[in-house]
């Protein structure tokens, strides 16, 4: 799963190099490929070889051009989109948003987001590896949240200020920090780790907030 | 092919097929499955749709936690008439954060020895009595000692946790009503040296700036403070502002290398009681460098040593023998160090002070407050943003609830004092009771009161939510004067070492299951409200104090008589002083995040910055200051000698004991100790330096005994390289382990608060 690689880096030696093509470039390729091969198939089969192909060559052809490389065109075009939406670019492309995106590229925030962001503690795609949840029940949950958040975005239904549904999972936060000597060193959270593993105790309760607080953010409707 | 046909082939298709699925069915069968298996851990059906809370909750309160003087805004989840979840409160000042004291308000009340029912002594034992049966028992006591000893024989010990309704309430009772100035309280205990020092140098008590400062201050000086464990959610907030401004330096100084000395960039780690000549060696570089503002010294300060009036060049000639050469030798630091720190403290843009019981609780408390707040009127480190001392309360409520209500044996409401015909004569008129009321002799602070106990002079007194039977120094012999008294503890939970030494004790409401208002360090006055019902008989100590005064015959004197009412007349009575919150209604209480005073009107937004004109609105003129707690608006710079220490080391006891707190537990673990989440830490601990316990032959989790000139105590010896050697520290919240009877109740001339934090003892083995 791409999401568990992704935390997957030495600290020591930082973020890994990006070596090649990622699988999801790679797919986008084969959808692109895969579509544009099925426009030039269909235009030559009917426009210059129609007559020139024996029938079951053609009707071959035809599935290729209508089926096969269209419904490769579509997986790739859903992968895609399921990888693009991962990207910060995504989420900051509501303008709900915009006060968390710009907080965390602000090089000053102190807020648990920006910390993350300007020190490289998260490689990629850092809105969707803290909102998250590993698994695929996770990355469906993830997925739902984003299409609820979009239906509220363009239905204009959402409530001002945003919240955040439910409980954080500590999981999203003890993946990384929870085997390290830091955290282990702390007597609070020894005590707490029944709490912290049923979630019934949130980290961003102490080491919050992840986020600037209603009073630090406007209203995206006030701009406009 | 006829219909007849076809429907006999659809029934023989049919029958074929009926004992199986038909291929369509499987195919539905096999996706609803299929989404069953993504779907079905996504329990409930609303979390289809989105997250759910892990605990639910039915209505969601507004509140302020239980615990420190940072006073954290939380958010109280009720369901079912219970308390089951609190987090932060994203909208007040700790902007959601809390600690793990905080997170576990949720638990407090539902913890086990909750007092139920009203206990009386009887035939040595304590048993369950009515409530009715308690309180006459306890007016007649009252009544018998004030007929036949005077109103002085009895006596009111509270605290900073109780509401500001019930210390003002308390207060009103015993001054106006009985006539006696014995209403004293814990906070003498934690609070008090601060309380002189502001007093004593700007004519009024309390901080002259707020949180807010934190964000824009560039040099921490964090001294006789361990906040990263004590006040960890300002503490939060201080490294949010290093994280944002890497270039703010943070200096601290604390005998021990604490979890907050850790985060420091200059650790002056001194010699516990040393502090005086520190601040005097500041000063003195402060000079040498130039960076006293010379703008304050002509308009703003005036210099005092004792009784005597002082100049500016009598403090040079004063602290040219505080060189850090000469005080690295008294502090056991380097002069480079303390050279760096006056630097850093004197040429930042903005420096803020903060500190709390390591200045507070010594015998030098209120000289240390005086000569920090020195440090920043020297230098014009004060009434900027991020410029400003800033002392750091240990209760919730000992600000507004214990100081301002002058529920302390020396004072009055609002700055008043009990030795003031003047001051007298206001209160007796805003209370409407007789000129000569008030009695003109102030009561027994804290150590006194209990040694009035032991005298017999003090027959009765009524304990309110605390524990002096372990919170007080030199615990045993203070807890034989409580076993002499007739002795009243209201408290929620039974047993506590007090509740054991009681004739009486009274089962108390806890946090929500009560209303009232809370004040913290930062003078915000905030709305604790009333969520759900006491246990069993338990009631709210408002509601013990005005029945009390209904039994002695003062009932017209309390008239107001539930939480509202009690705040609106103390709030009117502030008008007619300078600590006018006048404008914090009721209705503002409940619906803001609480409100700092001065907050003359109920539409000012409250006050940051005291005595800066524009900013408080109390400020008269469009200069930098006015200072109008003081009589010429000049404000003191007091010249202080560093004392030896009244304790010293000897063959005898070579150690220096030194006491504190630990992050998760809270003064005498009353609450926290009952937690279940917290009952694997264990404050039993003695740190020790592993180069004395090789001297002593002590191993790491050794059992070891402390003696001092006055008592012992048992620890686990714990080695760690973070204590100076030469010094060893134990918590005061454990009361098997308990460091109270090693510690000396001596205490600050002007202050009377007890020395805690260092008294000379010897470590042995357990044999």
């Amino acid at each position: 799963m791409p999401h568990v690689m992704l935390f997957a880096f030495d600290l020591e030696r930082g973020l890994p190099a990006q070596q090649g093509l990622s699988a999801a470039e790679w797919i986008r390729g084969v959808g692109i490929t895969a579509a544009l091969v099925a426009i030039l198939t269909l235009l030559l089969v009917e426009l210059l070889y129609r007559h020139r192909l024996r029938r079951e060559t053609y009707n071959w052809l035809l599935l290729l051009g209508l089926l096969v490389l269209p419904a490769i065109a579509l997986m790739s075009t859903a992968t895609t989109v399921f990888e693009e939406t991962k990207t910060v670019g995504s989420c900051a492309s509501c303008h709900v948003m915009d006060p968390f995106v710009n907080d965390m590229k602000n090089p000053t925030s102190a807020s648990l987001a920006a910390r993350h962001y300007r020190n490289k503690w998260i490689a990629d795609h850092q809105c969707y590896s803290c909102h998250t949840t590993y698994g695929a029940h996770g990355t469906l949950a993830a997925k739902r949240d984003g299409f609820r958040h979009w239906l509220l975005y363009v239905t204009e239904t959402w409530t001002e200020p945003i919240q955040y549904s439910g409980t954080y999972p500590n999981s999203n936060c003890l993946a990384c920090h929870a085997n390290t000597r830091k955290f282990a060193a702390v007597r609070s959270h020894g005590v707490l780790a029944p709490d912290l593993a049923s979630d019934r105790v949130s980290c961003v309760t102490c080491h919050g907030p992840p986020h600037p607080v209603p009073s630090e953010r406007q209203s995206p409707r006030a701009n406009r | 092919m006829g219909g007849v046909e076809a429907e006999e082939r659809y029934e023989v298709n049919h029958q074929q097929y009926q004992h199986g699925l038909t291929r369509r069915e499987l195919l539905r069968w096999m996706a609803t499955s299929a989404g069953v298996v993504c779907v079905g851990p996504l329990s409930g059906c609303s979390s289809l749709w989105e997250r759910q809370p892990v605990i639910p909750v039915e209505a969601w309160h507004k509140g302020v936690c239980r615990f420190c003087g940072t006073g954290c805004g939380i958010q109280i989840g009720v369901r079912g008439g219970r308390v089951v979840d609190v987090k932060g409160d994203e909208y007040a000042h700790n902007k959601g954060r809390l600690c793990i004291k905080g997170v576990l308000n949720r638990d407090i009340l539902y913890t086990q020895d909750r007092a139920l029912h009203p206990l009386i002594r009887r035939d040595g034992e304590l048993q369950q009595a009515t409530w009715d049966e308690a309180m006459t028992l306890i007016a007649r006591r009252f009544r018998e000692a004030i007929d036949r000893f005077g109103p002085h024989s009895v006596a009111f010990y509270g605290s900073g946790q109780l509401f500001t309704q019930e210390s003002y309430t308390a207060n009103k009772l015993f001054k106006a009503g009985i006539g006696t100035n014995n209403v004293e309280g814990n906070p003498r205990l934690c609070m008090a040296s601060a309380a002189a020092g502001y007093v004593s140098v700007f004519g009024m008590d309390e901080p002259l700036g707020c949180y807010e400062d934190i964000d824009a201050a560039d040099c921490f000086f964090v001294t006789g403070s361990n906040m990263a464990e004590c006040h960890p959610v300002l503490w939060e907030r201080i490294l949010d502002r290093k994280r944002s401004q890497p270039g703010t330096f943070i200096i601290v100084v604390d005998p021990r290398r604490t979890m907050t000395a850790r985060h420091a960039d200059l650790h002056l780690d001194i010699l516990p009681g040393t502090d005086v000549a520190l601040f005097n060696a500041m000063i003195y570089e402060f000079i040498l460098q130039g960076f006293v503002d010379t703008d304050m010294v002509e308009h703003y300060l005036t210099f005092r040593e004792g009784t005597r009036t002082r100049t500016y060049a009598d403090l040079r000639r004063h602290v040219a023998q505080y060189t850090p050469e000469r005080v690295a030798d008294i502090c056991g630091v380097s002069a480079r160090q303390i050279s760096e720190a006056a630097f850093r403290f004197a040429s930042s843009k903005a420096t803020m002070s903060l500190w709390t019981m390591g200045l507070n609780q010594q015998s030098q408390g209120t000289a240390a407050n005086r000569l920090v707040m020195a440090l920043h009127l020297l230098t014009g480190q004060i009434g900027q943003p991020g410029a400003t001392p800033f002392s750091l309360t240990g209760q919730p409520n000992a600000g507004g609830g214990v100081r301002d209500t002058g529920a302390l044996a020396h004072a009055l409401p609002n700055g008043r004092i009990v030795t003031s015909p003047k001051d007298r004569h206001e209160m007796e008129d805003l209370w409407g009771v007789p000129r000569g009321r008030i009695s003109a002799k102030p009561g027994y602070h804290a150590v006194a009161l209990f040694e009035a106990m032991e005298r017999g002079d003090v027959k009765c007194c009524l304990v309110m939510c605390t524990n002096p039977a372990q919170s007080l120094p030199n615990v045993e012999r203070h807890r034989r004067a409580m076993r002499k008294a007739f002795l009243v503890v209201a408290d929620a939970f039974h047993p506590t070492e007090t509740t054991q030494l009681a004739d009486v004790v009274l089962p108390a409401a806890l946090w929500t299951e009560k209303e009232g208002v809370f004040s913290q360090s930062e003078r915000r006055y905030h709305l604790v409200p009333k969520l759900v019902d006491p246990p069993g008989e338990a009631r709210s100590d408002l509601k013990i104090l005005v029945e009390m005064a209904d039994r002695l015959g003062y009932g017209a004197l309390i008239s107001a008589r539930n939480p509202r009412e009690v705040w609106e007349e103390w709030r009117q009575i502030s008008a007619h002083s300078k600590y006018d919150f006048s404008g914090i209604t009721y209705v503002r209480l409940q619906k803001e995040r609480g409100l700092l005073w001065p907050c003359p009107s109920e539409d000012h937004p409250g006050t940051c910055r005291r005595y800066v004109p524009g900013e408080d609105p109390l400020a008269r003129g469009k200069g930098r200051f006015d200072f109008y707690g003081r009589p010429n608006g000049r404000v003191v710079i007091w010249l202080h000698e560093q004392e030896q220490p009244k304790d010293p080391t000897t063959d005898a006891f070579p150690l220096v004991l030194t006491t504190g707190r630990v992050l998760e537990h809270w003064h005498t673990m009353t609450i926290t100790g009952r937690l279940e989440a917290l009952t694997g830490i264990h404050p039993n601990f003695l740190e020790i330096h592993p180069q004395d316990a090789a001297l002593l032959g002590i191993k790491e989790g050794e059992e070891v005994v402390v003696r001092s000139r006055r008592g012992q105590a048992d620890f686990i010896a714990r080695l760690t390289d973070t204590i100076r050697p030469g010094l060893v520290f134990a918590t005061f919240h454990s009361a098997r382990h308990l460091v109270n009877r090693a510690t000396n109740d001596v205490y600050d001339p002007f202050s009377k608060q007890p020395e805690y934090k260092l008294c000379a003892v010897l470590i042995d083995r357990k044999r």
